[in-house]
């Protein structure tokens, strides 16, 4: 079901995931993808005819509430309390350089 | 009082009734030991935290002179909590750069529901980064040595908790297991894990690797423990919509002794007993099973024709989940942000830079799981791997409309050297082969410890238990513990 993957492909996929790769990594990670999806290949063997495709192994409704607001816990500056695991902060939100 | 390290929680209990030593002299004894350990297996002590739960627990014990066991079950039992989940307040990294310094808001609700019942967390311990590793040599912390074997693993991904368990650091520890994190370094280490049906237990506050298959669970030096631990742990949040709104049995009461197991149907796949297992991995799960069949329980030779797909399954589905969760990471809300970040000019170098945290499995896994959803391979990968999925749970409906639990192995070999494997990520998941399957289907399964091979490393086998038949599973394996064929001569 594969072409073997190349070290265009791996630096593609990479740039997808945005992770930068040295030149070091893709030679790597090529060889250890293409060892992993040609071990992966034995799932073609597989007649998947009619099998429904599951993405949970057990089969729950899902439950629906009122979509109501939840009140911000504080910290001591009177700031949400979420923002205290950021990076930077300004004022009441997240502070990223200008390109964003 | 050196022995206060290795205690039940029911001899703690009455160790507190008697007066013979306090939470605090508890939390104390082990703080020491942790401070002494040299296996890598703690990232981080606990220690004003602890010894604060401590001093509250010596007061209640004071005034109301015994453990008040019915409003607080795990009353000042110390346990290890896997880096993975989250306390308020308290580090958390993954042990990932990525979360270095991240000091999350809000406690998992998995560690709130312990410390509400009077459980001391004593210590955030190590793992393999975001869960990612068989072995616990990819923490950006450093490996964890083996508790018994310095030179060996502990097996990953929760190997802290496997080994600060067997090193006597905590009482109890909190693992997870996506594809056998708690079940191979509990057999790896000798000591006790179990793995609960899929939605057993809330998954808030978990920081997430797989979230179809990622579980919480408990590791032990005993079943009772982890029952115990498990019991308190379990249940509905609604702030998790995939945990199961189901009343659980008295599993207490399940635990008992061998003669539980008469008339017992206990399966065995062929597959998990095929030509890969080592001699000694052999004997003793062999040996098992023929003190099993002393006790009255049958043994039946059966099939799960789909194990040998489990494995690519898995990391397909694994790795295409997290490539998804793992896209948070973008050091904007949370995590490290580099210095360098704010010097780029392009939204996608700024990604990247704050990317560069991760480790090489991590990348390597995101690469892998992005390729298999990207447009063009999403059918002869992502959907496919969901269609096999498939088909290994049925496998393991057909067998159990046959048979009450299935055995075998926990892993083809014992802990493997420090090194070994870590070359070829391919040897590497292989592994898990064994466990993959039930994390697959979503079955619980544990781990229980059932001899040693030639070197003195040990050997767990597995029970694998019907969806939410979590009480079986205790029974047979306390009855199980009374064969004395765990404890290592």
């Amino acid at each position: 079901m594969t072409e073997k993957i190349s070290e265009d492909t791996t630096r593609k996929v990479a740039n997808l995931a945005r992770l930068a790769l040295t030149d070091a990594e893709v030679t790597a990670f090529t060889k250890d993808l293409g060892d992993i999806l040609e071990y992966v290949e034995k799932l073609s063997e597989v007649n998947v005819n009619g099998v429904e495709a599951i993405v949970h192994p057990i089969q729950l409704s899902i439950p629906l509430r009122e979509d109501e607001a939840a009140e911000p816990e504080l910290n001591s500056d009177g700031q949400p309390r979420v923002l205290d695991s950021a990076p930077e902060v300004l004022y009441e939100g997240y502070k990223v350089p200008p390109i964003l | 009082m050196s022995d206060l390290r290795f205690l039940s929680i029911k001899e703690i209990h009455d160790g507190f009734d008697e007066k013979k030593f306090t939470p605090t002299d508890l939390v104390n004894e082990l703080l020491s030991a942790i401070d002494k350990s040299e296996t890598n297996s703690v990232l981080r002590p606990l220690k004003d935290r602890s010894l604060e739960q401590a001093k509250m627990g010596d007061q209640i014990l004071k005034t109301q002179g015994k453990v008040p066991r019915s409003e607080t079950p795990l009353f000042g039992i110390p346990i290890g909590v896997k880096d993975l989940l989250t306390i308020d307040g308290v580090e958390t990294t993954c042990a990932s750069k990525m979360l270095e310094g991240y000091i999350p808001p809000y406690t998992s609700t998995a560690v709130k529901r312990l410390e509400s019942a009077g459980a001391i967390s004593i210590a955030k311990l190590n793992m393999d980064e975001f869960a990612m590793g068989s072995s616990n040599e990819n923490s950006a912390y450093g490996p964890v040595k083996h508790p018994t074997h310095p030179d060996h693993v502990p097996g990953g991904s929760s190997g802290g908790s496997a080994a600060a368990v067997r090193e006597g650091l905590c009482t109890v520890a909190l693992g997870t297991d996506t594809g056998g994190s708690i079940r191979l370094p509990a057999s790896f280490c000798g000591v006790v894990g179990i793995k609960p049906t899929y939605g057993r237990v809330s998954r808030y506050g978990l920081v997430a690797f797989a979230s179809s298959l990622d579980q919480i669970g408990p590791l032990s030096r005993s079943v009772e423990d982890s029952v115990r631990v498990l019991d308190v742990m379990a249940g509905h949040d609604p702030r998790d919509s995939t945990s199961a709104p189901l009343l659980k049995g008295n599993w207490l009461k399940s635990l008992s002794g061998a003669e539980s197991l008469k008339g017992l149907k206990i399966g065995v796949p062929s597959e998990y007993m095929g030509e890969g297992l080592t001699d000694g991995v052999r004997n003793s799960v062999d040996a098992a099973f023929e003190w099993l069949r002393s006790q009255g329980a049958t043994i039946k030779t059966m099939s799960l024709p789909h194990t040998d797909y489990a494995v690519a399954t898995y990391y397909i589905v694994a790795v295409s989940e997290a490539s998804s969760n793992l896209s948070r990471f973008d050091g904007v809300r949370f995590g490290k942000r580099p210095k360098s970040a704010d010097q780029v000019d392009k939204l996608e170098d700024f990604y990247k830079t704050v990317r560069a945290n991760f480790g090489a499995e991590v990348k390597r896994r995101i690469i892998l799981g992005t390729y298999s959803l990207s447009s063009g391979y999403y059918d002869a990968y992502y959907k496919r791997a969901c269609q096999v999925r498939n088909l290994i749970k049925q496998d393991f409906d057909h067998a159990f409309k046959e048979v009450d639990v299935i055995m075998g192995p926990v892993s083809p070999n014992t802990a493997f050297r420090i090194g070994e494997k870590s070359a070829d990520p391919l040897q590497m998941y292989l592994n898990d082969i064994m466990t993959i399957p039930a994390s697959l289907a979503g079955l619980p399964a544990m781990s229980l410890p059932c001899g040693a091979d030639e070197k003195g490393l040990p050997i767990g086998l597995q029970i694998i238990g019907k969806h939410f038949e979590e009480e079986m599973l205790f029974s047979v394996a306390s009855a199980f513990e009374t064969s004395k064929l765990g404890e290592e001569k």
